[in-house]
């Protein structure tokens, strides 16, 4: 039932979560959730605290809630990424607007969730963060500029080229091509990336997406039928396949 | 009130003058004034124009001080009931969150009909309050405002509908102008734009019934470009009207269709957004119209 990994890889410790958030009804299920997801969880209630345990518990990954008394989690996240500590972190945000997902990622999370979650979702989510730290070199999320192959995205300055040439792309198209490349190799739903890109995810608009997407592919040169970079997955969404590193 | 005090201002002047004089302090001549009838009756015009044009300019200023008292209460209104709804919104979000935590901790345990009709409804709730809270947000947002084609929009909107079950068996259709000329463009965010029609489309499938008609059509207003859903279903009862763009508001016959009771009030925001108006007509027993109008690039 759980043939996943390495088989007979008998040292292999379980991943360490650390679950930051103040509200206690949600550590507290969230919690055993995790565990028997197989990964090794504590808990801490404040920003504060959190930043105590980073230190003591070593945690693979840290799920944090940003709003929170004493130190939020957004303050926590500059102040971790400040002492050059690159541990993955998932921010639970409850205040969705576009700019402030924007701006979670700009800070250096690695992915954001609102809330209410599936928690399944975000047994996903930690999951592929954790497969994309494993990869190791430097995460993207932080980054400025981004590159696969000859395809690269400056951030800051919302361009992108293609083998050092301007694409000329709607502000629209960029954001979703900027989400794919930080999410490579991961199924991503037409729903998330309204959600994420467009702010609403109303599921009449999931046309939108397919709209920004054949406009990518046509800049991008890109054949739906043997992409080199967005890969439609039937039935699921969409999929960045080439792999992406942090650009000079 | 202050406008009659302030008329009594020039006898007040007059009487305390008057009193001055009287009183003795300077010397109180008589004046002789003379004028022939028709100097005089000129002088009484010119006086009677005046006072007349003064009052009108007083009315109008106060006019415009309590029409912007108005709309200064009602952007007040606005606010508050956004700020409430955000607030209710972040309320909800954490015990929604340990619940659906709380179910997926029970999955193992067994009874999954009961588990998945629960589950069902806490993701009704959380839908409700993350739409509340995008309708609150969108009223504030700044939109987008591209030129967007009003007849490629409906022409990609009617393809979407067509692959509905419901559109198959009601007669679907659009008609758009092609002489003179086609559809000027309108300026806005093409997506909510889409979103918006997508609703009021949704909305005629859903209260009308096999084989009515829904015509979707739009033409060109002087500066304005006017989009039309109509359909020939049960219509609406004009008490209920008036409140069909409110929040959470169903119509008495919306019972029986599912719904949340917030897409004419998403509409309403995103026309709102784009400095259009929505207009509804409806006889009961006839069908209803709703009118988007939007204004074109100049």
């Amino acid at each position: 039932m759980m043939a996943r990994g390495q088989g007979m890889d008998d040292h292999k410790r379980h991943q360490r979560v650390l679950l930051v958030d103040d509200e206690e009804a949600i550590t507290a299920l969230l919690a055993p959730f995790l565990e028997r997801a197989g990964f090794a969880v504590a808990v801490a209630t404040d920003g504060e605290a959190a930043l105590r345990r980073v230190d003591d518990f070593n945690p693979d990954l840290i799920v944090l809630d940003v709003l929170m008394p004493r130190l939020n989690g957004r303050e926590a996240l500059r102040r971790l990424r400040r002492a050059e500590n690159w541990t993955p972190v998932i921010l639970l945000t409850r205040v969705g607007s576009p700019a402030e997902r924007a701006m979670a990622l700009e800070e250096g999370a690695d992915d954001y969730l609102n809330k209410p979650f599936e928690p399944y979702e975000l047994i996903a989510r930690i999951r592929a963060v954790l497969r994309r730290a494993q990869r190791g070199g430097q995460p993207l999320a932080g980054a400025r500029r981004l590159r696969s192959g000859t395809l690269e995205l400056d951030r800051q300055a919302r361009r992108a080229t293609l083998t050092g040439r301007e694409l000329p792309l709607t502000a629209k198209a960029f954001s979703v091509l900027e989400y794919l490349m930080l999410h490579p190799d991961e199924v991503l739903g037409r729903e998330r990336l309204l959600d994420a890109v467009w702010g609403w995810d109303y599921p009449a608009a999931t046309r939108a997406v397919d709209t920004r997407i054949a406009e990518l592919r046509r800049t991008l040169n890109d054949d739906a039928e043997s992409p080199r970079f967005i890969e439609t997955v039937i039935g699921q969404g969409y999929r960045f396949i080439a792999p992406v590193e942090v650009g000079r | 009130m202050k406008r009659y005090g302030l008329s009594l201002l020039p006898l007040g002047l007059g009487v305390a003058l008057a009193a001055l004089w009287q009183a003795g302090l300077w010397a109180n001549p008589i004046l002789y004034l003379r004028a022939d009838l028709g100097t005089l009756l000129l002088l009484l015009g010119l006086l009677g124009s005046m006072s007349w044009g003064l009052g009108l300019a007083l009315w109008a200023l106060a006019d415009r001080r309590r029409e912007q008292a108005l709309t200064r209460s009602r952007q007040e209104q606005a606010d508050s009931h956004r700020r409430f709804i955000r607030r209710l919104d972040h309320e909800l979000k954490n015990p929604l969150t340990a619940i659906r935590v709380g179910l997926a901790n029970l999955a193992d345990r067994g009874d999954g009909p009961t588990l998945t009709s629960v589950r069902a409804q806490v993701d009704r709730l959380a839908r409700l309050s993350t739409d509340l809270r995008k309708l609150a947000d969108l009223e504030a947002q700044p939109v987008e405002r591209e030129p967007v084609d009003p007849g490629e929009l409906l022409t990609q909107l009617l393809e979407l509908v067509q692959e509905r079950p419901e559109a198959t068996i009601r007669h679907l259709r659009l008609s758009l102008p092609r002489a003179p000329w086609p559809l000027p463009p309108v300026a806005g965010d093409r997506d909510l734009l889409f979103l918006a029609l997508h609703n009021l489309v949704d909305n005629a499938l859903k209260f009308s019934r096999p084989d009515d008609t829904i015509e979707i059509r739009a033409f060109e207003d002087g500066s304005s470009v006017v989009i039309e859903v109509a359909d020939t279903g049960p219509g609406i009862d004009g008490d209920e009207l008036p409140h069909l763009g409110e929040e959470l508001y169903r119509g008495s016959r919306a019972s029986s269709v599912e719904g949340s009771g917030l897409g004419l009030a998403l509409v309403q925001a995103i026309v709102a957004r784009h400095q259009g108006t929505v207009a509804i007509r409806s006889r009961l027993g006839q069908g209803t119209v709703v009118a988007l109008r939007l204004p074109v690039i100049r």
